[in-house]
């Protein structure tokens, strides 16, 4: 059973409508030194959907903004008449062009976007987990390559879609993002964060952060805000948080960060979203969604939504968020929230729904 | 009038006793169902030696399967997953040829079958359940099954069904054979070979017997077709191996007492055959299994008590590329002790209790050993109050760690209505509860073991009949059984936050129809054996908690509405011709109900000879060929498997 924390009163609800709604106003556009990204239009949502490991039955679902249906369930397998792979991780847009990363079929895969039919394959990756381009020529692959031992990032030609360069980064690198000139690695089994130029993809440093860092977006003012799970050591009779999770802050170009703690231990938090106009941070945390803007000063302890979220997203353009619920067993549903954290609708997809892809 | 009762009673109570020794046993038994008188038959029996009841004995209205040492004749090679899926209507899991293969029985999981050997449950502790092709056959010389719950004649896990393995000499005929044995190799596709060594010695006061088999493939079968590129697609990644060892001794101490021990090691060495699409991590999974039992059974013919004790250690370790090494070592210590007495002839009780004790060093489970216990104590009864009513009434009350199950008793009852020249009909029920204690990897597996688990609980009925038409040439069986069962807290690992964990997710029914008929055709020198069944199976989420989100309503997943198995055997003049058909109905592949794998035909076929070469020795060449329409199929899912392939064997065999 999955505990709540006991912060369901309505007179919470209000606080946490009334921060939110000061957070907001704090991030007005006008007092603002570094105006946010211009506004977003989007039509379609990609939910990715996981499938069961080993059963080579993920897919992605397209849910129509404007009909508010799923237009089609397993869109790759009815674009192209096979299955997509096993375990779809992530998919990233690019130019008209989808990057999809199948972790256990060792694959990228690229579609275009039109017709969602099949492009191109990179092949022979090793675990790979997450995709982010620097450019329309440059994309970056995370790979666990072992649980264990140090992961690394290759390099994509995206012309050619050939590996160009392997480069070694810490244990269990999963999400990364590219700020600038640069692209940032969380490397999930440890506590840094690598950081790589895109311009010569030679390591720049790492930067310590909060144990097991997870995810990673970059503000409307290029901080890059790190999220980490924390740390749990097994002992012979008991499982013990050697630390709590963290939410860590980067200034670009500096290899430091300053880290806050999550209130409770009881939990993991994870799936750093940020929305479009890259000021509201949200992550899924103690069975619930919690959101922060990026000038407030203690880490929220009242969740906005209380579902838990296997994924979660924000689509940049109203900043609905999308909740995905996950049971690995049955075709699995996704619930859409306005901002104030107020459900809106659910819609069924495929199996083990983990991130969206708003375009 | 008493009088006429009781030695009909008696009568029924031997008859029983005999068919319980196996002499009357076919292919499909109808459990217990009354024989015909044959008081010749006892007055043959060799020197009075009373035989000890049978657990089956207090399963009074539970259908049974046996596939006896006929049955399994063309399977000595191979593993019990070959054999159940070739002659029975059971669907079992199978990832692949040599790779996990687990057992459906009513539906339920392979959590919910426990497979006993001599009495002792061998279902990996970690896992709870067995994995039916790491069992070979020739470590046992008969397959019991017995669908449905009966948790208190069989204890932790009885809740789809029982499988009893059975290695040591049982009936007369294993006394005072002398000195025999069997030497076999087979030659197949996609570099099958086997191999197979037996030998045994009986007298009238020992008897002993040993094998080995041997197993390899390299399965590097062809599947689906071409691929874009027009190549030929060849599974990777499959290859095994597996060896097996068995000695059984059995002492007879004077003439009530009798000692026996049985040594039974497995070791496979295999691959593990990665999905279609996905990854080759070159898993690599290391089974081995070491298993000692002895006992002690003295009978009497008013007592009979016994005591055995059962020594196990199963080792899995588990290596991919990405993951590395991951070992698990389980060993388990058991005893059971229990009384007979044999009230009245028509009147028995038995009374017993069980200790476990499980000290697991399992990687997942953090650096200490874990360790638990588990105990039971049994009362189980058998009355005929009519010489052709049988009743029995069981109760065990299990001790596990945490939380308790509860009481669970099992009722049976059969009736043999017309028992009219070469007719015989009976009709059988039985109600019973049952109770699966979770797992070591349920509890202790890190993140996620669920100490505070409930145990499983089920509570079902079933009713049927069964009829036997005989002639001297001829035997039809027939039966007919419905059932219906619930079971509660039934247990689903779910996602989490951040790991998966197993939880008492909801209640789930199972019920369905099951139908076999039996023929025995012996015209002269030509002998056939036909065999068809049919199983409906129907098995539903009907409530869960609130964190469980599977729909009500629906089929659960990989569980075959209607499967249908049929076979043949014929002999004539040393010349045996063999086929098996099955049909395996469409499998859901998620709990919505909505993927599903298409149901498939599977015909395997086999043709042999058998020459006799000297006046002890016999050659059978036998030539088998599975997969005949070379069906391009998937049993679960995402796992090729082989199309048409063949495989040849020679057995030599002395006496």
């Amino acid at each position: 059973m999955k505990s709540f924390s006991a912060f369901a009163s309505l007179p919470g609800r209000l606080l946490l409508g009334s921060a939110a709604a000061l957070s907001l106003l704090a991030c007005d556009p006008s007092n603002d030194p570094t105006p946010g990204p211009p506004p977003v239009v989007t039509n379609s949502v990609f939910v990715i959907n996981e499938g069961n490991y080993g059963s080579a039955n993920a897919d992605i679902s397209l849910f129509s903004k404007a009909s508010g249906t799923v237009t089609s369930k397993a869109l790759y397998a009815s674009a192209n008449g096979k299955a997509l792979g096993d375990v779809a991780q992530s998919m990233v847009v690019r130019d008209s062009l989808g990057y999809i990363v199948l972790n256990n079929s060792n694959k990228l895969e690229v579609v275009s976007l039109a017709k969602f039919s099949s492009k191109a394959r990179i092949e022979n990756l090793k675990f790979p987990r997450y995709f982010a381009a620097a450019s329309s020529d440059k994309g970056y692959v995370t790979e666990t390559v072992a649980y264990g031992s140090n992961g690394q990032v290759s390099v994509i030609d995206l012309k050619s879609n050939k590996v160009l360069k392997q480069i070694a980064v810490g244990v269990q690198p999963e999400k990364l993002a590219v700020v600038g000139a640069r692209l940032y690695v969380t490397n999930n089994g440890s506590n840094t964060v690598t950081v790589i130029n895109t311009g010569t993809d030679v390591v720049e440093g790492t930067i310590t952060v909060g144990d097991g860092p997870n995810s990673i977006v970059a503000d409307r003012n290029g901080r890059v805000w790190v999220l980490s799970s924390g740390k749990i050591v097994y002992t012979p009779t008991t499982a013990t948080r050697l630390s709590k999770g963290s939410l860590s802050q980067i200034v670009p170009g500096q290899l430091t960060a300053t880290t806050r703690e999550m209130p409770s231990d009881q939990s993991s938090p994870g799936n750093l979203t940020i929305n479009g106009s890259l000021d509201q941070l949200y992550y899924t945390y103690q069975g619930g969604v919690y959101t922060l803007g990026l000038t407030e000063a203690t880490l929220p302890t009242k969740p906005l939504i209380r579902r838990d979220f296997y994924g979660l997203g924000v689509d940049p353009q109203d900043g609905t968020i999308y909740g995905g619920l996950a049971s690995f067993t049955a075709d699995d549903k996704v619930i859409r929230y306005r901002t104030t954290g107020a459900a809106i609708d659910s819609f069924t997809v495929g199996i083990g729904p983990n991130g969206f892809v708003f375009y | 009038m008493v009088l006429q009762t009781y030695f009909a009673g008696r009568l029924a109570a031997r008859l029983a006793l005999l068919g319980s020794l196996g002499l009357l046993a076919g292919a499909v038994r109808p459990a217990k169902a009354q024989a015909p008188t044959d008081t010749l038959r006892l007055r043959q029996l060799p020197t009075v030696r009373v035989a000890g009841l049978r657990p089956t004995r207090f399963a009074v209205g539970s259908r049974q399967l046996v596939l006896d040492s006929l049955a399994l004749n063309n399977y000595r090679t191979g593993t019990l997953a070959d054999a159940l899926g070739a002659r029975t209507a059971i669907y079992l899991k199978n990832y692949g040829p040599g790779q996990l293969s687990s057992i459906s029985l009513r539906g339920t999981s392979a959590r919910h079958t426990a497979v006993l050997w001599n009495g002792f449950n061998i279902n990996l502790p970690s896992l709870g359940e067995a994995d039916f092709a790491l069992l070979p056959v020739n470590g046992t010389t008969q397959i019991e099954v017995q669908p449905g719950p009966a948790g208190a004649t069989y204890g932790n896990g009885a809740v789809g069904g029982t499988v009893q393995l059975s290695a040591a000499p049982t009936g007369p005929a294993d006394w005072g054979r002398g000195w025999h044995g069997t030497v076999q190799g087979d030659y197949g596709s996609f570099g099958l070979g086997a191999g197979l060594a037996t030998a045994g010695f009986s007298n009238q006061k020992i008897a002993l017997r040993t094998s080995f088999n041997y197993r390899r493939a390299d399965n590097d079968f062809p599947y689906g077709g071409r691929d874009g590129q027009g190549q030929v697609q060849r599974q990777e990644n499959a290859a095994f191996r597996q060896t097996s060892f068995s000695q059984d001794a059995t002492l007879r101490l004077g003439q009530r007492g009798e000692l026996s021990a049985a040594i039974w090691l497995t070791d496979a060495d295999r691959q593990i055959q990665p999905g279609l699409g996905t990854n080759n991590t070159n898993a690599l999974e290391r089974d081995q299994s070491r298993r000692l039992t002895a006992g002690y059974r003295r009978v009497s013919t008013r007592n009979e008590w016994a005591v055995r004790t059962a020594w196990f250690e199963d080792v899995i370790n588990y290596r991919d590329d990405l993951s590395g090494l991951s070992e698990s070592t389980v060993r388990t210590s058991q005893a059971q002790a229990e009384h007979t007495w044999r009230l009245a002839p028509n009147a028995s009780v038995r009374v017993g209790a069980e200790a476990q004790h499980f000290a697991a060093q399992v990687d997942g489970y953090g650096a200490a050993p874990r360790t638990e216990n588990r105990y039971s104590g049994f009362l189980l009864l058998r009355y005929d109050p009519r010489p052709r009513l049988q009743l029995s009434l069981n109760l065990r009350q299990a001790v596990l760690p945490g939380r308790q199950p509860p009481l669970t008793p099992t009722a049976g009852a059969e009736w043999l209505v017309l028992a009219a020249g070469r007719h015989a009909l009976s009709l059988k029920g039985n109600a019973s509860r049952s109770y699966r204690a979770p797992t070591l990897n349920e509890r202790y597996w890190r993140p996620g073991g669920n100490p505070d688990l409930l145990p499983e609980e089920s509570f079902g009925y079933e009713g049927g009949l069964a009829h036997t038409f005989k002639t001297t040439v001829l035997t039809l069986q027939t039966e007919l059984t419905g059932y219906q069962q619930l079971i509660d807290n039934w247990v689903q690992w779910t996602p989490g936050a951040s790991y998966w964990s197993p939880r008492n997710l909801r209640q789930v029914r199972a019920r369905g129809l099951e139908a076999s008929s039996t023929l025995g055709w012996q015209p002269g020198a030509y002998r056939l054996m036909a065999r068809g069944s049919y199983a409906f199976t129907s098995t539903e989420k009907t409530q869960g908690t609130a964190a469980d989100a599977d729909p009500v309503g629906r089929q659960l997943p990989f569980v075959p509405r209607h499967t249908v198995a049929l076979s043949t055997d014929h002999a004539w003049r040393g010349w045996q011709l063999g086929s098996t058909l099955t049909y395996t109905g469409y499998r859901y592949t998620d709990a919505s109900a909505t993927a599903f794998l298409p149901g498939y035909l599977l015909l395997n076929a086999s043709v042999g000879r058998t020459l006799a070469l000297a006046p002890a020795w016999q050659l059978l060449v036998l030539a088998q060929g599975y997969n005949l329409t070379n069906n391009d199929y998937q049993n679960y899912r995402n796992r090729a498997l082989p199309g048409r392939n063949a495989s040849l064997s020679l057995r030599l065999l002395w006496r």
